[in-house]
């Protein structure tokens, strides 16, 4: 009989600890090594036993920290809005870029990374989106591969984007010099986009969701959505709301729009006030920055605007985020 | 410059107008579906508007109004912003009792001073203040009815009461500090 040992165990019990009790049984019947073992488990106990029973069935079978890493794959690939999401531009394609599958995506950018630092324990999966999902786990000389923080990437073959969670400024470059080298690109740069819904940043950064385009003649919102309205109830500016509505919808979009939480503006001028001479002398940039949060960014600020609590016409910045496809901007002077 | 002025215009038969003035809309719109669902004797027109001045194109078309409603959400400044620049717009002979002010949000934390402001406002204006709940249909209801029982007075429905009169004994009055003091 192999055995565990403690660390297995720890990254066992803490990956059952963030599963959800409803969500387990889904979870691990879609993992294959379970498979034979899946019906001698009682879903129904409480969740500390059913992980003591858990860890004794795996200690028997003798489960390696690689079979764990299938499960958590597992388990973010189905629920991947947690955590803060990265999005990343590759850039400069070279000629072969389209052409690159994922057998030899795998193996080069196993290769590339492990040259870079031979301490990592790496896991890619074909998700059945198209995506791939490469889940790394850092090491160094010193220490084994930190399995309980790892970094997740997601990237979609053939376009040049690429989505990070949970990676650290120390890795970054490693990371994305593997990437650049095994996609078949020049470079890779922050996409200045991020999120905690991985769905929406990749619908946004790939135009993946319903657009409204300006246009030089307002349609009707009417025919669109015909309120019925009390013969009783007369809007003294009814033409204003239209007004409002219709810019809304060119600024942000029609329908439903992706969930960003956050948009980050930051500002670099002179000081421009010449009653402060200290501040106006000074070399250095005057710096300020502003932050948008909500559960839903892009339908809080439309519903601004078309309820009349933003002021219009809207300000070019906001409806940047969705034209420029980023919600982190820095201002500065021309 | 166009004030909306009271008397400019002949009443209608068993008829009364009331014109919600809110910066956001959207009190205003339920509002305004719950004044016309109550059952009453008379039919009661509602206008809405953002704020003033009315739109001039309008001024055929729009009866004589009975009351003005300003609706001051507390949590936004641009709301009390708005209803002070729109009180300009008004003819002065509104204010004999014709002008009222609803104040919504008041429960959840807010600015002490933007609920004196209003106060103040309601006060050397001599109009009654009400508290409005828009969370619940039943505050949404209760808001209609209050407005209503005003609106029927205004408009010269009901027999020996006039606005002014009405106005004396509803409108606000600022109550002096030490009266504050013990409110607090």
């Amino acid at each position: 009989m192999l055995s565990m040992d403690d660390s297995t165990k720890f990254i066992l019990k803490r990956l059952i600890r963030r599963i959800p009790l409803q969500m387990l049984q889904k979870t691990l019947s879609k993992w294959t090594y379970l498979r034979e073992d899946l019906d001698s488990l009682d879903f129904k106990q409480s969740k500390y036993i059913f992980t003591e029973c858990l860890l004794s069935l795996f200690e028997e079978k003798g489960t390696t920290v690689k079979r764990i890493t299938e499960l958590e794959m597992i388990y973010v690939i189905e629920n991947p809005n947690q955590g803060m999401w990265h999005g990343f531009q590759l850039s400069d394609a070279e000629e072969d870029a389209p052409t690159v599958d994922l057998i030899q995506f795998k193996e080069q950018f196993k290769a590339h990374l492990i040259e870079l630092n031979s301490h990592v324990s790496i896991k890619i999966k074909k998700h059945t989106d198209e995506a791939i999902w490469i889940r790394i786990a850092w090491g160094s000389n010193f220490t084994n591969p930190n399995h309980l923080k790892p970094t997740y990437a997601v990237h979609h073959l053939q376009t040049p984007y690429v989505f990070v969670n949970g990676l650290s400024l120390k890795h970054k470059p490693l990371l994305f010099q593997a990437l650049v080298l095994a996609t078949r690109y020049g470079s890779m740069k922050d996409a200045h986009l991020s999120g905690r819904k991985l769905t929406a940043i990749r619908d946004l950064l790939m135009r993946q969701y319903q657009q409204m385009f300006p246009t030089k003649h307002p349609r009707p919102l009417q025919e669109k959505n015909p309120v019925p309205t009390n013969p009783k109830i007369e809007k003294e500016q009814a033409v204003n709301t239209e007004n409002r509505m219709q810019v809304a919808c060119e600024a942000f979009g029609d329908g439903k729009l992706p969930e960003l939480q956050k948009a980050v503006y930051q500002l670099e001028t002179k000081f421009r006030d010449d009653s402060n001479k200290t501040l106006k002398s000074r070399e250095e940039p005057f710096r300020g920055v502003v932050e948008f949060s909500s559960t839903n960014l892009l339908e809080s600020l439309r519903h601004a605007v078309s309820s009349g609590i933003a002021a219009t016409p809207v300000s070019a910045l906001l409806p940047a985020i969705t034209q420029k496809r980023r919600n982190r901007f820095i201002i500065t002077d021309k | 410059m166009s004030l909306l002025k009271p008397f400019s215009k002949t009443p209608e038969i068993n008829g009364a107008n009331i014109l919600l003035v809110e910066n956001e809309e959207q009190f205003q719109q339920c509002l305004a579906e719950t004044i016309v669902l109550q059952n009453m004797n008379v039919n009661v027109n509602v206008r809405l508007a953002r704020s003033l001045p009315l739109p001039m194109e309008n001024e055929k078309s729009r009866p004589r109004i009975d009351l003005v409603v300003f609706i001051i959400n507390l949590t936004s400044e641009a709301s009390f912003k708005s209803a002070e620049t729109s009180l300009k717009y008004l003819d002065p002979g509104y204010f004999l009792g014709k002008v009222c002010f609803v104040v919504t949000k008041a429960r959840s934390a807010v600015p002490p001073e933007r609920l004196i402001a209003v106060r103040k406002l309601a006060a050397s204006l001599h109009c009654p203040l009400l508290y409005a709940e828009d969370q619940t249909t039943e505050g949404v209801t209760t808001t209609a009815h209050r407005l209503l029982a005003i609106l029927r007075v205004t408009a010269g429905l009901i027999p020996m009461a006039t606005s002014l009169y009405l106005s004396t004994l509803t409108c606000y009055t600022l109550p002096s500090d030490t009266d504050q003091l013990n409110f607090d």
